[in-house]
């Protein structure tokens, strides 16, 4: 759950968001300057955390006072080497980070960091990651609560979808590739896992209210409306004007331990009142206009 | 022998209905506070609680009745009952201190021959660490229920006393008043009585939580909690006063206490007792159900949303506000304007410039694009639901305790929406 240390929202003296050209990264950025937030990026050209300069050149970007938001992560992280280069970039930027009075401190983590069976996922939720990718934004959340002396609070977002997402990880973003490219999109067995997926921009958006708020805790950024990747493929097929068929196919291992997420967001209605999520439907209709399909 | 003379020490809900009931049963009852105002307001017969029937006993049976501010009239009394309610914070935690001194002050001046009980809301082991040598000290299990006090009062099912020394008789006194009652009486130690206390309301939270958790899933697969409950109150193992009803979660205090009391004395002796927490979970998730359908079907849709809501209380037939679901609803629609009527309490007690009070259960529903019933006062059942419909903006009418008729307001054109069924 979250608090506001801001009785009214109040813009920021200064936001690094480190991570800054990144997929949710640059989205963040685009919208803490949309709302005229003075806005500073570091990414991967300024400072690479893996590097053994990468405190001394973060350093030098830093002042007291600032807000930091922290999205970079190497992302999923799928194997120990990724795990670990996660966990360094984290410890090279808290080398950097603690010797400075910051305002606040926002950690862009992840829904991974909660169990399989913990439906529906509330922020109170029990944090007991199945996967290196949990374990790895667990441990994360955890170094820069203890290491940094500044407000903290994180956002754990679920399923992410939007029109630059690179990655091609099972839902719409790589529906709409095969759509493209097959003219079907094939499912795995019947599609009938649940999940939710919040659009990008919201995320985002979530960020931008929490740096004004200077708010405390963690968020969950979801919708609250779990949809089955069959209904998912099938929105996304119903955006083109040729004729794209959703394929169910028989699966060839077995289903996965997360079947169905559900969240209860009454945290978020509860933190701002005013928030309204873009729905899935809405969401990929505006993609697909936004990649010219 | 005599009728004894009875005391009640700590004039709150618990102590003064506790008190009306006894002289209801022709025993001359002294009503004892420290606070003199509040004395003086009793003897007027002005409550700060509300209660059905308790004005009518009153003003009935006020020959019998006595009020002071003065712990010497407690020399007068064979049988004195320490009855303050014991306040809670957010997390169920009490603090016993009010109780710890009017304890140690009805020891204090009572008669050697006097017998003493705590009547409180207690944690195993406090009646034991106010045993004094040769003083006759006993704990008695109180059960009232906001709204039903003087029912649960004059009607007891059964009394449940710890003592020091369960094998022994009562004194005369404390038994010539239990016996009035001709309900059965129940000796334990001390320790049993209190936790009884406990174990009554844990069955209660459970019974709710269950009937919560089954509800939630009828809204979703087609069933209607509303058919199921009645058969399972005919089933003798469940009961037909089981707690079935779904309902916003636990309010009042008294459950959320007992719940914190075992989880602390699970946490301290590392007894397993994750279920409470589960209870505590649900109750929290259930009492937001207003909330998350509200923002899903209107707050999600549009700005400048008008909401109506009825009652305020955290039930029918109380003034009580604690813990109350519509006072917690109401806090997290900031971004709305709100209309709100409650039979017993001003819109004043949420004191948010958002809301204003209306006259009447009606003149909430105006301009409204949701209406939301969050007591079920059985006044708002004669809901005149043409005038609802017509006065309303929107359709969405949310009805958790099925006050109002599904059918009929369906057939008014309303999206009625309740628990356990959709």
């Amino acid at each position: 759950m979250l608090k506001h240390l801001n009785v009214m929202p109040t813009e920021p003296k200064r936001v690094v968001v480190i991570g800054t050209n990144g997929f949710v990264g640059s989205s963040i950025s685009r919208e803490l300057k949309n709302n005229g937030i003075n806005t500073f990026g570091v990414d991967r050209t300024m400072v690479d955390l893996l590097d053994t300069s990468a405190s001394a050149r973060l350093k030098s970007y830093l002042a007291d006072g600032d807000s930091v938001v922290f999205v970079s992560a190497i992302a999923p992280a799928k194997n120990t080497v990724q795990f670990f280069d996660n966990i360094k970039m984290a410890k090279n930027s808290i080398d950097a980070l603690s010797e400075f009075h910051l305002s606040h401190f926002v950690y862009l983590s992840s829904d991974a960091v909660y169990a399989d069976d913990a439906n529906p996922v509330i922020e109170e939720s029990p944090l007991a990651p199945t996967t290196l990718h949990g374990m790895m934004h667990a441990a994360r959340e955890l170094m820069f609560r203890t290491e940094i002396d500044a407000p903290f609070a994180t956002l754990r977002p679920t399923l992410i979808y939007g029109a630059r997402d690179p990655h091609s990880g099972y839902g719409p973003n790589r529906f709409r590739r095969q759509a493209v490219s097959n003219g079907e999109i094939p499912l795995f067995g019947e599609g009938e896992e649940k999940r939710d997926h919040v659009a990008v921009e919201d995320v985002a958006r979530l960020i931008a209210r929490i740096v004004v708020n200077r708010s405390t805790g963690a968020l969950n950024a979801a919708t609250g409306h779990a949809v089955s990747f069959y209904d998912i493929a099938t929105l996304v097929a119903e955006n083109f004007k040729s004729n794209v068929s959703v394929v169910k196919q028989p699966r060839t291992g077995p289903r996965p331990h997360l079947l169905h997420r559900f969240f209860n967001i009454t945290g978020c209605y509860r933190a701002f009142p005013d928030f309204q999520f873009e729905s899935l439907a809405d969401g990929l209709k505006r993609v697909h206009l936004e990649l010219g399909l | 022998m005599a009728l004894p003379k009875i005391a009640y020490v700590g004039m709150t809900h618990l102590g003064i209905c506790s008190a009306i009931g006894a002289a209801s049963k022709g025993f001359s009852v002294l009503c004892f506070d420290q606070d003199q105002q509040l004395v003086q307001r009793l003897f007027q017969g002005k409550f700060p609680v509300d209660e059905p029937e308790l004005d009518s006993l009153f003003s009935k049976n006020k020959q019998l009745l006595e009020f002071s501010s003065d712990p010497a009239a407690l020399r007068q009394c064979d049988l004195i009952y320490v009855a303050p309610d014991v306040a809670t914070d957010d997390f169920g935690n009490s603090d016993l201190t009010k109780l710890d001194g009017l304890a140690n002050l009805a020891l204090d001046h009572a008669t050697p021959e006097t017998t003493v009980v705590v009547l409180s809301q207690v944690s195993p082991g406090f009646t034991r660490s106010k045993a004094r040598t040769g003083r006759a000290l006993f704990y008695q299990v109180e059960t009232l229920i906001f709204g039903r006090a003087i029912e649960r009062v004059l009607l007891p099912e059964r009394f449940i006393i710890g003592c020091e020394d369960p094998s022994g008789e009562l004194p005369p006194a404390f038994k010539c008043f239990l016996d009035a009652f001709g309900c059965p009486v129940l000796k334990m130690r001390y320790e049993s009585a209190e936790f009884a206390k406990i174990s009554i309301n844990c069955c209660l939270v459970a019974s709710i939580t269950v009937a919560n958790t089954l509800a939630e899933l009828c809204e979703n697969i087609g069933a209607d909690w509303s058919e199921i409950a009645p058969s399972l109150k005919l089933d003798k193992r469940i009961g037909e006063h089981s707690y079935l009803s779904p309902g916003l979660g636990i309010a009042g205090g008294n459950l959320e206490r007992d719940l914190a009391t075992v989880l602390k004395l699970s946490s301290e002796y590392g007894s397993e007792a994750s279920v409470i927490r589960s209870f505590i979970k649900n109750s929290g998730h259930r009492r937001d159900w207003v909330l998350r359908e509200l923002h899903q079907s209107v707050l999600n849709q549009r700005s400048g949303v008008n909401i109506g809501v009825l009652g305020l209380t955290y039930k029918e037939n109380t003034n009580s506000i604690k813990n109350s679901a519509s006072i917690e609803l109401i806090n997290h629609l900031d971004s709305c304007s709100i209309r709100v009527f409650d039979p017993v309490l001003p819109a004043s007690v949420v004191a948010k410039a958002n809301v204003i009070g209306v006259p009447s259960p009606l003149d909430a529903a105006n301009d409204s694009d949701a209406f939301v019933i969050m007591t079920p006062w059985s006044v708002f059942k004669d809901i005149d639901l043409d005038q609802l419909s017509k006065r309303m903006r929107g359709r969405l009418v949310l009805d958790p305790f099925r006050v109002l008729d599904s059918r009929d307001a369906k057939m008014h054109g309303l999206d009625w929406r309740s628990l356990g069924a959709r």
